[in-house]
């Protein structure tokens, strides 16, 4: 069975069907989606834009990413859950849409964009907490962060295109 | 340029947003991205009101530390929404999810500007079930938008 196969099968599960042919599976998912993006998005933006001396330089970093986190997540996982069920409900126009793909490389590269920064330069987030601009291998981080999410953004948007 | 623009006035064809398929989704990714600096930043300071996050800072200094980012936010927003909405005006006036996207957005804009901010500034300190009860009012009034913007697309019919 080709990867091709197995993705024509799974679209014609019971619940691939439910999801596409139902009327209010879509509008359900798509509103959460779009909620969580207002949510976890706006953090993360905030959260880069602080790190890179624009946004809310008299908060020290730490607290903005550190009491983010929970909110953070939250968004996260109802993203990525509502996405997910969103690829179920179209299996066979995601496999063939470029930007699919394109955006399931960007989630992998922010995933390793954040762990780069957790594991480096945040963790003596004490010595630069207070800098109005955090430095320089911070902002790199921030400016690479906000460009993969604002790519996937666009990308994400244009699986419904092509 | 100008005379082509005069005429993408009258005549929707020659709009760019119409002339290129992939003009409206690269609009509509800016339309979110503008979203969620506004949107999310406004969550922030709802959350602070309901005292969910950066309680050392007070109300009033998160509303204003905000302030700059709501405006440019606002400023994608309204650049970007009446570009969308050239590309074919009649559909969307007619449109129900897109008057009520409209309408919601009047009243949460205008709840934000005087019952957010209010709550945010005032210097005699409001009960916390006060500045909780303005959060969610706030927040339910933003996914009200959210839902008509959404529900824009399940009434493409022309009438």
């Amino acid at each position: 069975m080709s990867f091709h196969d197995a993705v024509q099968w799974l679209a014609e599960t019971q619940v691939s069907t439910a999801l596409r042919e139902d009327p209010y599976p879509y509008p359900v998912l798509g509103t959460i989606h779009v909620l969580s993006i207002a949510l976890f998005g706006g953090m993360i933006a905030m959260g880069n834009l602080r790190v890179l001396g624009y946004a809310m330089r008299d908060v020290p970093v730490s607290q903005v990413i550190d009491q983010f986190r929970p909110w953070k997540w939250t968004g996260f996982a109802m993203l990525a859950a509502s996405g997910l069920l969103l690829t179920l409900s179209e299996p066979l126009d995601c496999y063939e849409s470029i930007f699919f793909w394109i955006s399931l490389v960007l989630l992998v590269l922010v995933g390793i964009n954040a762990w780069i920064f957790h594991a480096g330069i945040y963790r003596r987030v004490a010595d630069w907490d207070t800098a109005q601009i955090a430095p320089a291998p911070a902002r790199r981080w921030a400016w690479i962060s906000l460009t993969l999410w604002i790519a996937l953004v666009f990308a994400g948007r244009l699986i419904a295109f092509a | 340029m100008i005379i082509e623009l005069t005429q993408a006035g009258s005549d929707l064809s020659l709009n760019p947003i119409n002339r290129w398929v992939w003009v409206f989704p690269v609009v509509e990714s800016i339309h979110i991205c503008g979203f969620a600096l506004l949107v999310g930043s406004i969550a922030i300071l709802d959350l602070r009101l309901s005292d969910l996050v950066l309680t050392r800072q007070s109300t009033a200094q998160l509303a204003n530390l905000l302030a700059p980012w709501i405006y440019l936010g606002l400023a994608a927003q309204f650049i970007t929404g009446p570009y969308l909405f050239s590309s074919s005006p009649h559909d969307y006036l007619h449109n129900p999810s897109f008057r009520m996207k409209m309408m919601f957005l009047a009243a949460a804009l205008l709840f934000h500007f005087t019952a957010v901010r209010g709550a945010a500034r005032t210097p005699q300190p409001l009960a916390p079930a006060w500045r909780r009860f303005v959060a969610f009012v706030s927040m339910g009034l933003w996914v009200c938008v959210i839902l008509g913007g959404l529900g824009i697309g399940f009434w493409s019919v022309n009438d």
